[in-house]
């Protein structure tokens, strides 16, 4: 056995976890589906007080709601159920997408859209799309519940602004944009992104683009928004040199890491040119139908 | 000392009730707790996929899940597949279409393929490539794998019987 002993703890509801969490003072984990966790464990990467066990409050945490214009996905449910949700590819038909490219079926029959929040992987598709399409981190707390807005969220490489003693609920989704592309290269199939682009956008019938949001993952410590790029583009026609001017500004947003996937001067190729082509395919996509 | 902490799991059809530590993982249960030594291990980070099996149907790599999770589960392993000595349908793919050579991989893609035969949909080669893709084989270089994975889901199969 490699982790490092720990107490395993299985609350009954948010409430108890929430409690446990307080407990533990912060030396307490959750566990959701392990695919991040139970590796870190086992590397001995982290050695909590406590691992609380989180995958029976599917009750609470497991439902992907439609209420209104806004969609909400609870904490625990896991990649491969938004994979197939009717309610997901009809409202979050970017979220659907990008998380085709998470990991392998296995990881995705396990893994949670809570622990990948929790989790803020630089090259994390669900952050991405999550700072893309300015979503809100519902949190819960000794001191009750908060909502954060995945803008200003992620903080640095595998850090966010969760207290230790907090807990992710779900996340909030509310109307996005009509149109919407994402684009993913990894060294190898379904592998950590080393570069990954979400855009989204509303065509006018006058040939304008409007609410343009342009994420990257991969090109930072943390997603970030390309926004020197996306104003280039809101309310422009998205002729070729439009496109071709945002397409290098993004790099102004953009400061890349170096590291085993890939170094920064590879990264800074690879996005002009990639950010390009994606913009020019949903740039020539009909505009109705 | 770790305590210990009782779990009631069904295991390939068989209700056993165990003690088990937290700190060990359901792969290492399953070949050391129940002596089920088809789940293979490979790398214990959840990268190789050799150690898959079927959690209430759905396949997960069992080296990323704690023992006492498995309370009130249902799994099933590679052991479970043939019957009274007849290798199954999958097993048989994989042998006619040279879907093996060492055979250390096998377990995980057995499983993979299960599940998927089980899903009911009907996939295309590079949607199995797709699949298939959270297991690692260092001898075949895939073709035979998808090969019998093929057959097995869109039964044009050479003696090999679709069960459907
Ligand atoms: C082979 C492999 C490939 C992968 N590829 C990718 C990939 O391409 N892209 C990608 O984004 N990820 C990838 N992952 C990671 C995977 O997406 C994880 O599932 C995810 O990062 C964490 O989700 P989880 O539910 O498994 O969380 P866990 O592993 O259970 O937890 C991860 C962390 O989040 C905390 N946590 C979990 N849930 C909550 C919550 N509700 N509230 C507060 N804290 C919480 C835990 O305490 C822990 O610190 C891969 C993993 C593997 C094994
Ligand atoms: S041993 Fe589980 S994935 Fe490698
Ligand atoms: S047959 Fe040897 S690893 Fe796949």
């Amino acid at each position: 056995m490699k982790p490092a002993s720990f107490e395993y703890l299985r609350p009954e509801s948010v409430a108890e976890a929430v409690a446990t969490l307080d407990l533990y003072g912060g030396t307490a984990r959750i566990l959701a589906g392990g695919q991040s966790l139970v590796p870190m464990l086992g590397m001995r990467l982290m050695r909590p007080g406590a691992v609380i066990d989180i995958n029976g409050l599917g009750e609470e945490l497991g439902r992907i709601e439609a209420r209104g214009s806004e969609t909400t996905i609870g904490a625990l449910v896991r990649y491969s159920e938004a994979e197939t949700s009717p309610v997901i590819a009809e409202r979050l038909p970017l979220l659907g997408t990008a998380i085709r490219h998470i990991g392998d079926r296995q990881v995705r029959n396990r893994g949670t859209l809570g622990g990948a929040i929790a989790q803020s992987d630089p090259t994390g598709e669900v952050a991405l799309v999550a700072l893309t399409l300015g979503a809100t981190v519902l949190v819960t707390g000794p001191g009750g519940e908060r909502e954060l807005a995945a803008d200003g969220f992620f903080v640095g490489s595998y850090a966010n602004t969760l207290g230790p003693e907090e807990m992710i609920t779900g996340v909030r989704f509310g109307v996005v944009p009509s149109r919407s592309a994402f684009f993913e290269r990894g060294r190898k199939h379904n592998d950590f992104a080393v570069l990954s682009l979400a855009v989204v956008a509303t065509p006018e019938s006058d040939g304008t683009w409007h609410d343009v949001r342009i994420g990257m993952g991969g090109m930072n410590d943390t997603p970030v928004l390309a926004r020197a790029a996306a104003e280039r583009l809101e309310g422009a026609r998205w002729d070729e040199a439009a496109l071709a001017e945002a397409a290098t500004l993004a790099l102004r947003d953009a400061d890349p890491p170096e590291d085993v996937r890939a170094s920064a001067e590879y990264r800074a190729h690879l996005l002009p040119i990639h950010l390009g082509r994606l913009l020019a395919g949903l740039a020539k996509e009909p505009r109705h139908g | 000392m770790d305590e210990l902490i009782e779990i009631t799991v069904t295991v390939n059809g068989t209700v056993h009730r165990e003690q088990v530590s937290p700190r060990m993982h359901v792969a290492d249960f399953l070949r050391r707790g129940l002596g089920l030594t088809g789940t293979h291990v490979g790398c214990e980070q959840g990268v190789c996929g050799m150690c898959t099996i079927l959690l209430d149907g759905d396949a997960v790599k069992s080296c990323l899940m704690l023992a006492p999770q498995l309370d009130g589960r249902e799994v099933r392993t590679v052991e479970s597949l043939a019957e009274g000595g007849e290798l199954a349908p999958v097993q048989r793919a994989f042998k006619e279409a040279h879907g093996l050579q060492c055979g250390f991989c096998t377990p995980g893609f057995l499983m993979t393929a299960t599940a998927l035969k089980e899903s009911g949909r009907s996939l295309d080669r590079e949607e199995i490539r797709d699949e298939l893709s959270g297991v690692i084989c260092r001898c075949t270089g895939y073709e035979g794998i998808v090969n019998a994975v093929d057959r097995v889901l869109n039964g044009d199969a050479v003696g090999v019987e679709d069960e459907r």
